[in-house]
């Protein structure tokens, strides 16, 4: 293949030229009038309405081919069509985190001289699930493919889903135990998989041996190779009606109108400024087995993002001050944090026109070099970026949500995303087979209230917006433990005037196996990794895993004796421990121990979202009925919110509405009389940041921060008057 | 073009407005003329006369205050200069033991205060909660928006503000 002569498509020189046009006009691959937009704006749309039509049908068709309930039950799949460079044009709904990520493979392989080898021919299957290449993190697995017309390269047709699987050193796909890429799993590195329309059969064998559920992956791969041969063809055949020079241009010519329309919404929804916001991510591994001690094992993560929106439209979000990479697996790379940018501008801006990479092309990401969000390492392990990622961007829809409020648009405020931790497990099956798999139960946490109203309860993520739990009894075919409970998790929300909406809480019982390994990920126990907003309180911090091994449950059914189908709500105690006998277990941070067998309790909660506005101001008579639905209990209704309840004639919660403003002047009264001045404050606080008389984690922080970043030095000295550099790193050159 | 009543944006801001009313408001086309409507429903809220140039928060305001543009609670208290943190005049309480953080989270987990506190700013005059922070001890307090409010009037409202 070396010896033959380079191919006559010279893509990378488009490529080139392309971005040249684009940072001399300014316009996406140098558009500057929007010709046929203008000439038939019926049949422009039209046109673009029909290429997103492909896109969801090939991803409705391609979910039925796939055996992963991650895929077929959750929807963990999208699909695109891009330029012969690369450019998202039309997309479907789904993970559309992977649009944009998908296009920089296109990219990578264009740059890394793939049209001389391994060649870019018709019917080629290319792979991949390197995140330094395009993707976020192991499992997130996306096939692209050439299409033609007549000879010429005219686009690509590309999809992805998430693995439930990807071979890493735990089961599942966020291998919460990576430490470096050589732990993750299965590595397809922008690697050419199938000639003709046909997966190499060498390929599949690379995977059926190398993964514990390979029917997942294998199964998926020929879903997204269908779903892309059936957006190929209807693109082809979509060009023999417009003919070929119309196809070229009017495809470029939606995603400027993607950029412009941006552009249009940010000065339509927005008001220019500055917009600040902060989260934190505490990362707890000291003590258990299987880390490394290759860095620190407990690691407090501080995620500063300074958004600007200039008049001309642009946003440009800025993470200087936050952390380095380290050795785990929550690192991000450039093409992650594209991908979390994009799709959560997918959801708050772009509702209505052209979505594309053009909306994309609007922003900037200022990613500091040698951070999570851009490592100077590309050993590092990215499996559970999400761990970081999703925090960093429930606060850029918070900053976003500011701008809304400011503007006017109070309906589209949203407090936003939060984490969602994910339990993956392998083992023995409950049909006595090799297994591993990722729950994806977790695709429905609560999200952040609204300006104008709660979140959403157990209903949303941002990684997918089209978030659903799936169902138990599917869930329940796929692994070796049955539900005994799924709940909704009082006060899980963060509290307002509006609380973010609840998370729910599963308990199972594991059945049918000797050896079942049950892992978490993504699980900030010890510090808020959500935020409120407007005097919104964050949502509660990931609760802790509460499991009871060797349990007399058998025995207790056997008797007709109560169980125990969820944690319950007091903290110091639990319904498992109340109510069923054997090892009780409190694990925080991600649940990294020895096996389960038959008979253990296993339980996982998911977090809700974070609350807006003054928690004084909340409507009584819907607390009431919160409480009475078990989104609330009792004692937050009275202690937080200021709510006197008393019960009607049947013992269903009712307010008292005249007992509850007597309730909330005294509350106001006190909390004035406990509050201090600011300045006060700080003048206090200033001696302990001088002392530095923190926990070692959050010094190490602030050193790490003050190393990477003179702009964070710069401010923390400024705030407190100090010098930060010789509190947090003495003895180090200036 | 989209528009709504004054009214409508009202119960909107409220909460009030019923949520089939509010849902084909979010799925439609936006009004152009929401802003300066917003701002009249803001400004028969608030008991007193200087002119809201920007809302910034649930009952925060950029007002135009004589010569001045200052943040002003919606209860009348200003915070001062606008383009300096509001925060920093505020009174502020901080959670940062088991028992302070339990007193919100009655019935869960908690954060270990050692790692993380929660800063909660007040209007002095008024008692109402404003902002919460969940930071790290020691962490500087974030001045959260400085709006860009001259070019805001002058290039995407075509209304430039008087010189002060």
């Amino acid at each position: 293949m070396l010896d033959k002569p380079a191919s006559a498509l010279r893509l990378r020189e488009r490529l080139l030229d392309s971005e040249r046009l684009m940072e001399e006009t300014g316009c996406y691959d140098g558009i500057t009038e929007l010709t046929l937009r203008n000439q038939d704006p019926l049949k422009f749309e039209t046109l673009h309405t029909k290429l997103r039509a492909y896109c969801v049908s090939a991803r409705e068709m391609a979910r039925r081919i796939s055996a992963s309930p991650g895929v077929r039950e959750v929807g963990e799949m999208v699909v695109a069509i891009y330029t012969p460079e690369g450019d998202a044009i039309a997309l479907s709904n789904g993970i559309m985190v992977h649009v944009h990520t998908m296009s920089r493979f296109i990219k990578w392989m264009i740059k890394n001289g793939y049209e001389d080898n391994p060649r870019i021919r018709e019917g080629d299957i290319f792979a991949n699930n390197d995140a330094f290449i395009g993707t976020v993190q192991v499992p997130d697995v996306m096939d692209v493919v050439p299409i033609f017309h007549e000879g010429t390269l005219v686009g690509w047709a590309g999809a992805v889903c998430h693995e439930l699987e990807a071979g890493g050193i735990t089961p599942g796909g966020d291998v919460c135990l990576a430490q470096e890429r050589f732990t993750e799993g299965l590595f397809v590195c922008a690697e050419k998989i199938g000639e003709n329309d046909e997966i190499r059969r060498d390929y599949v064998i690379r995977c059926e041996r190398n993964l514990r559920m390979p029917i997942y992956w294998v199964l998926d791969e020929k879903a997204k190779v269908a779903s892309c041969i059936d957006m190929r063809e209807s693109v082809k055949q979509l060009i023999s009606e417009i003919g070929l020079d119309y196809w070229m241009k009017v495809s470029k010519e939606f995603i400027e109108e993607g950029r412009r329309a941006q552009l249009a919404r940010t000065r339509q929804l927005t008001v220019p400024g500055i917009y600040r916001g902060h989260t934190f991510y505490g990362h707890v591994t000291a003590g258990k087995p299987g880390f490394q001690l290759l860095g620190d094992p407990d690691w407090l993560y501080n995620i500063p993002i300074e958004m600007e929106i200039t008049t001309d439209g642009k946003i440009t979000m800025d993470f200087e001050g936050t952390q380095p990479w380290g050795y785990h697996s929550m690192n991000c790379t450039p093409a992650g944090m594209d991908g979390g940018m994009f799709v959560t501008l997918t959801q708050h801006m772009n509702f209505e026109g052209l979505v594309n990479d053009g909306a994309w092309m609007a922003t900037e990401l200022k990613l500091p070099h040698g951070t999570w969000t851009n490592p100077d390492n590309e050993m590092v392990a990215t499996a559970t970026s999400w761990a970081l990622l999703l925090p960093a961007y429930g606060v850029f829809q918070r900053l976003l949500s500011r701008s809304f409020v400011a503007r006017g648009f109070v309906e589209e405020a949203f407090v936003g995303q939060v984490n969602s931790p994910m339990i993956e497990m392998g083992g023995e099956s409950q049909y006595g087979t090799p297994f591993g798999m990722a729950h994806f139960e977790c695709a429905a946490a609560g999200s952040g209230a609204l300006a104008i109203k709660d979140g959403l309860d157990t209903a949303y993520v941002g990684w997918n917006p089209e978030s659903d739990m799936g169902n138990i009894e599917v869930w329940e075919q796929s692994m070796p433990m049955v539900y005994i409970g799924r709940s909704i998790v009082p006060n899980s929300g963060g509290a307002g005037k509006y609380r973010g909406g609840c998370s729910f809480v599963s308990t199972w019982l594991i059945n049918k196996t000797s050896h079942l390994r049950l892992h978490t990920s993504e699980h900030s126990s010890r510090v808020f990794d959500n935020g409120g907003m407007c005097g919104g309180y964050p949502a509660p911090t990931c609760q802790k895993h509460r499991a009871v091994r060797n349990s007399n449950i058998h025995e207790l059914a056997a008797k007709g004796e109560p169980l125990a189908h969820a944690p319950g709500i007091d903290p110091h105690v639990s319904d498992y421990e109340r109510n069923i006998g054997g090892d009780h277990v409190v694990v925080e941070g991600p649940y990294i121990t020895s096996p389960h067998k038959s008979g253990d309790i296993f339980s996982h909660s998911y977090n809700g979202g974070g609350g807006y506005g003054d928690v004084l101001e909340r409507d009584p008579i819907k607390t009431a009925w919160d409480v009475e639905n078990g989104f609330l209990t009792r004692e937050a209704a009275d202690q937080v919110f200021g709510i006197v309840l008393k019960d009607d004639e049947d013992g269903y919660p009712i307010a008292d509405i005249d007992a509850t403003v007597e309730r909330r002047a005294a509350m106001r009264k006190e909390r004035l009389a406990k509050a201090i001045p600011v300045a006060d404050w700080i003048a206090k606080e200033r001696g302990r940041v001088e002392k530095a008389d923190f926990a070692p984690e959050v010094k190490k922080m602030y050193a790490s921060a003050i190393k990477l970043s003179s702009r964070f030095t710069r401010e923390f000295s400024e705030f407190w008057n100090v010098d930060a550099r010789s509190i947090f790193m003495p003895g180090a050159k200036p | 073009m989209t528009s709504y009543s004054k009214e409508v944006l009202r119960d909107l801001a409220a909460g009030q407005l019923p949520w089939s009313q509010t849902r084909r408001i979010m799925s439609a086309y936006k009004d152009d003329d929401r802003f300066f409507k917003m701002v009249a429903v803001y400004q028969d809220r608030v008991a007193w006369k200087d002119p809201i140039l920007l809302p910034v928060s649930d009952h925060l305001f950029i007002c135009q205050s004589g010569d001045e543009r200052i943040t002003r609670c919606e209860c009348g208290h200003s915070f001062g200069d606008y383009r300096k943190n509001w925060k920093l005049k505020a009174a502020i309480n901080v959670r940062n033991t088991e028992e302070a953080l339990r007193e919100i989270y009655p019935n869960s987990d908690l954060p270990d205060p050692e790692w993380m506190e929660i800063r909660e700013f007040i209007c002095p005059q008024c008692g109402t909660l404003h902002e919460v922070e969940a930071a790290a001890p020691g962490y500087p307090i974030v001045h959260d928006f400085e709006p860009d409010l001259e070019g805001f009037y002058r290039e995407w409202l075509g209304k430039p503000l008087q010189e002060t």
